[in-house]
């Protein structure tokens, strides 16, 4: 049971991060960013880089998510703002495109190798009777850190309202005085370093990988379209419901049900399962879980 | 040259039904569809499921247009509740769910290993004939679904579906039954789709999991959105300039004459950029839609 | 508009430079078989420069076209049908994923090219016809060593660990089939999906049945999750035994694979030393893969019949591949071609990984 609880919350601290900072892009710039996921690529690599050249290790991811915020607000800025003017469909294309430049980048400057964080082994840690690493915990600890900074901001602070306001309605916000593109240009700021941490926190417990972000693509549209485009909090809930799917596809063991000692779901439909609780969860809940909004294709 | 342009422009043209469908889906009946791949896939396993258990192309086409029919009707009820973004997405997981299943009931589908074998469909006196017949083929099924998806979406049919799309509440209350509509929308779209994945399936002579990525799918959605979304000339546009850029790829490799390593970071820029600028450039598309053409 | 139009002409007018012998590769250089495709190009770059310090092919410089098929079928064609149609090519290496290879083999049996399969081993590459030769042992071959190697060990109940994709399918069947035959048995097999974040889960069910050993081939980030974890969740405790050792560790942290069975090509054989040394001085490393040696001893086992058989042209050249390849020495052993043009005999290392490296057994 705590073996359940323990693989739910790491895969769900993997995917949730990146599918907060999709739905947080989306509250405000309404088109889903494929580019989030290279976002979350970029993270990791330039805090590899920067570390490797002896600057601690959380000071360069610092560096590494900040510098990707601004990355995001300048391509926000230059390209999928002039592009979302033609509409949704036509900024996503974009953002694809920009994923491909992004790949083409990295395949130049650091290849399709694999490359981990140099932490030393460190002994492991028994959560009641699980195994848990360092990096792990570390991980995990990064995810709930950011997830705790972003509500208080989101709901305690005047930045916060004025974000949920222009979100909710932006031409009222703007009657009311809020500066509607600062606010999205905070709003992107903020996606652009939640993806990288979160990049960030995958990496550092597992590998390094050009393709980190893009195999991440799918996992966190389904999070983020499960908790409501939009609403990042729901983003978070989106991201459990996915990994409670997929851990106990992988953990029910119908052998006893049917008099032999092993029968699983083989494990080669994990990843499915995961789909199919999307489609039957917007079946019943067609907004995402936490929408009450109504309205029709 | 000419058998490299053949193979080119047949591609074109089978991407070019793909593109189409998806805009008949998206362009006019505001359905957003992500699992286009699914319905490509179901042509191109009816033609494999078919040759698998010795039967010939006929039963593939009919049990490509049978298991397509089946999908797009899933798809159309499920869009009875969804909004269209969340739409999209279900039909990407869909897509997703039958990429597993035949990845991994080999019994049925042969697999991750696919199945290889299938019969060019047309044999001349020479194989090129045979590339010809299936281009002139190919290029006639373009011409007549272009011609009857500009008939439909002239039609009364076609101004109903562009109220679904652009008013759903409105269009209910004057009457209009959307269920219906949508249903008849993705059945009509799924015929093209399925029909190239028909013969792609035996062009290629092998079927796959590995041709059914959701990568591909976004592939289709760039064609459309480059010809311009709501355009059917736009959209069989798109597809020839973006198979076109595909093709060219490597030519423009061997042109700047780039050491091996950077051909795959070259292939990626080429694409990534040229659909970059172009969207930036145009983005309503080559060819927009034009608001309040309809006459029917 | 007018400068696109002309570089459009001078690259459809282009003709290869008749000073050189040219052939083709298509490998996946992007994509999420870029590990495998890299190194197989690798493969090729050492051993062109080795042709070509060597005398080059009928006295003329060996110049390889690289194309990279993204790991997309349609884009492997339409290189194909470049190569074949444009650059007028007698042979293609390619490619890596046996859904790609087969209908990319299939036209340039069709078009009477030489197809050499430098990366795929499902069985099915048996089928394609008669120019197609095959430089890597496909399945049956590898399977069997590994299943009477994993028996040897003293292993009877074992579970078999793969990627979810046609190589994962192959290696899994293949390896059931002949372990059961010789009277071991398979309690599970599981195929993990490529690309998440851990396979935790995965691993965890697995250790449930027991086994007397885990039986894997995996490789890339996957590969490198897949020993971490197993490492961190103490399930290496177990014995673990590894299709393609170095495939399967080369991006591990050592600590995590030591202790480790496997088996492997025979790199350290009289040419496969001197290929394991060039590779080592021009890339900076070890193997990244089993498959940069397939990619080398494919343009050398070309070159060797171009040269042999005086002409370039594919029928002279399938003639003198049969000849060349009744017994020719490459980097990954001695290469020899069944009636199917199938690599027949592979010699495969047992080895252990110790502390200090890999071991021999």
């Amino acid at each position: 049971m705590v073996q359940f609880l323990v693989d739910l919350l790491l895969r769900a601290g993997d995917i949730a991060l990146v599918a907060v900072a999709l739905s947080a892009g989306y509250s405000l710039v309404k088109f889903p960013n494929i580019a989030i996921v290279q976002y979350a690529t970029i993270g990791p690599f330039l805090a590899y880089l920067i570390a490797r050249s002896g600057i601690p290790f959380a000071l360069a991811v610092a560096a590494a998510c900040l510098f990707v915020g601004v990355l995001a607000v300048a391509l926000n800025l230059l390209v999928f703002e002039r592009l979302l003017k033609s509409g949704s469909a036509i900024a996503m294309i974009g953002s694809l495109a920009v994923g491909m430049l992004f790949t083409a980048t990295l395949l130049v400057t650091a290849g399709p190798d694999t490359r981990h964080f140099d932490f030393a082994i460190t002994a492991l840690f028994d959560v009641f009777g699980s195994n848990v690493t360092l990096t792990q915990m570390i991980s995990l600890a990064m995810s709930l850190t950011a997830f705790i900074l972003l509500a208080l901001l989101l709901f305690c602070t005047d930045i916060g309202r004025c974000m949920r306001a222009t979100a909710a309605n932006p031409n009222l916000a703007r009657a009311t005085g809020i500066d509607a593109r600062l606010v999205v240009r905070v709003i992107i700021f903020l996606s652009g370093m939640l993806a990288a941490l979160g990049g960030t926190g995958i990496a550092i417990k597992s590998e390094l990988n050009i393709l980190l972000g893009p195999d991440l693509m799918l996992p966190v549209f389904a999070a983020a379209i499960l908790g409501g485009l939009g609403n990042p909090i729901g983003a978070i809930f989106g991201a459990l419901v996915i990994s409670f799917a997929e851990t106990l596809a992988a953990a029910i063991n119908f052998g006893p049900l049917v008099g032999q000692s092993f029968l699983f779901i083989p494990v080669n439909y994990i990843a499915a399962a995961s789909f199919l609780i999307l489609v039957v969860a917007l079946l019943f809940r067609p907004y995402g879980l936490f929408v009450n909004e109504v309205k029709r294709v | 040259m000419f058998e490299f342009s053949l193979h080119v422009a047949t591609i074109a043209a089978l991407y070019g039904l793909l593109a189409l469908s998806l805009n008949l889906q998206t362009g006019f009946a505001g359905l957003v569809n992500f699992g286009q791949i699914a319905l490509f896939g179901c042509g191109t396993y009816g033609a494999a499921l078919a040759f698998n258990n010795q039967f010939g192309p006929v039963v593939g086409l009919l049990l490509g247009l049978v298991l397509v029919s089946l999908v797009a009707l899933f798809f159309a009820r499920l869009g009875r509740s969804l909004g269209s973004d969340y739409w999209g997405i279900a039909t990407l997981a869909i897509g997703q769910i039958l990429l597993t299943i035949a990845t991994n009931e080999t019994w049925l589908t042969g697999g991750a290993q696919g199945i290889s074998g299938l019969p060019q469909l047309f044999t001349g006196s020479t194989r090129l004939q045979g590339h010809l017949i299936l281009f002139s083929v190919t290029l006639a099924l373009l011409a007549a679904t272009w011609w009857l998806f500009h008939r439909l979406t002239q039609s009364k049919f076609g101004l109903s579906l562009r109220l679904m799309r652009e008013e759903p509440q409105f269009a209910a209350s004057l009457g209009y039954d959307l269920d219906g509509l949508r249903r008849s929308a993705m059945l009509v779209a799924a015929v093209p789709a399925a029909l190239s994945g028909f013969l792609f399936a035996h062009y290629m002579t092998f079927v796959g999991p590995d041709q059914l990525f959701s990568t591909e799918t976004f592939v289709v959605w760039t064609m459309v959105v480059i010809g311009g979304l709501g355009s059917h000339a736009g959209v069989v546009v798109g597809a020839i300039l973006t198979q076109m850029l595909f093709a060219a790829v490597p030519f423009a490799k061997d042109f700047f004459a780039l050491p091996s390593e950077y051909v795959a970071a070259m292939r990626l820029t080429l694409i990534g950029g040229g659909l970059l600028g172009f969207l930036l450039l145009r983005p309503q598309g080559l060819i927009p839609e034009k608001v309040g053409s309809i006459r029917g | 508009m007018r400068a696109a139009l002309l570089l459009a002409t001078s690259l459809l007018t282009a003709v290869p430079a008749a000073a050189q012998t040219t052939i083709g590769a298509i490998i996946p250089l992007s994509g999420a078989s870029a590990t495998q495709g890299e190194d197989q190009r690798r493969g090729i770059e050492i051993a062109v420069e080795e042709v070509n310090a060597a005398g080059g092919v009928l006295g003329k410089p060996l110049k390889v076209i690289v194309e990279d098929s993204g790991g997309r079928p349609p884009s492997a064609l339409d290189a194909a049908k470049k190569l074949v149609a444009v650059d007028k090519v007698p042979a293609v290496i390619g490619e890596y994923s046996s859904g790609i290879t087969l209908p990319m083999a299939q036209y340039l049996m069709q078009e009477g090219k030489i197809h050499i399969n430098a990366g795929s081993s499902s069985n099915k590459v048996r089928q394609i016809g008669p120019t197609s030769f095959s430089v890597i042992g496909l399945e049956a071959v590898s399977s069997r060593f590994s299943a009477v190697d994993a028996l040897a060990m003293g292993w009877k109940k074992v579970v078999v660990i793969g990627p979810n994709n046609a190589y994962g399918h192959g290696m899994s069947e293949g390896f059931k089939e002949e372990f059961e035959k010789i009277g071991g048995s398979v309690a599970s097999t599981l195929l993990y999906t490529e690309g998440q974040t851990s396979y935790r889960r995965e691993l965890q069910q697995a250790a449930q049945f027991k086994p007397d050993a885990f039986i894997y081939s995996a490789y890339g980030k996957d590969a490198a999750l897949i020993n971490r974890e197993s490492f961190e969740l103490s399930v290496n405790r177990t014995p673990w035994y590894a299709i393609y050792f170095t495939m399967c560790t080369a991006d591990s942290k050592p600590e995590f694979v030591t202790g480790q069975y496997g088996m492997d090509l025979n790199f350290i054989g009289a040419n496969g030393k001197g290929y394991e040394e060039a590779y080592r001085k021009k890339y900076g490393m070890g193997f990244k893969t089993s498959f940069s040696g397939y990619g080398y001893d494919a343009v050398k086992v070309f070159a060797a019949a171009a040269n042999k058989a005086g002409s370039a042209e594919p029928e002279a050249v399938k003639a003198a591949l049969m000849e060349v390849g009744k017994s020719y020495e490459g980097a990954t052993g001695t290469i020899a071609f069944d009636a199917d043009r199938q690599r027949m005999l592979q010699p495969y290392l047992k080895l252990r990984r110790g502390a200090e490296g890999m071991e021999q057994r």
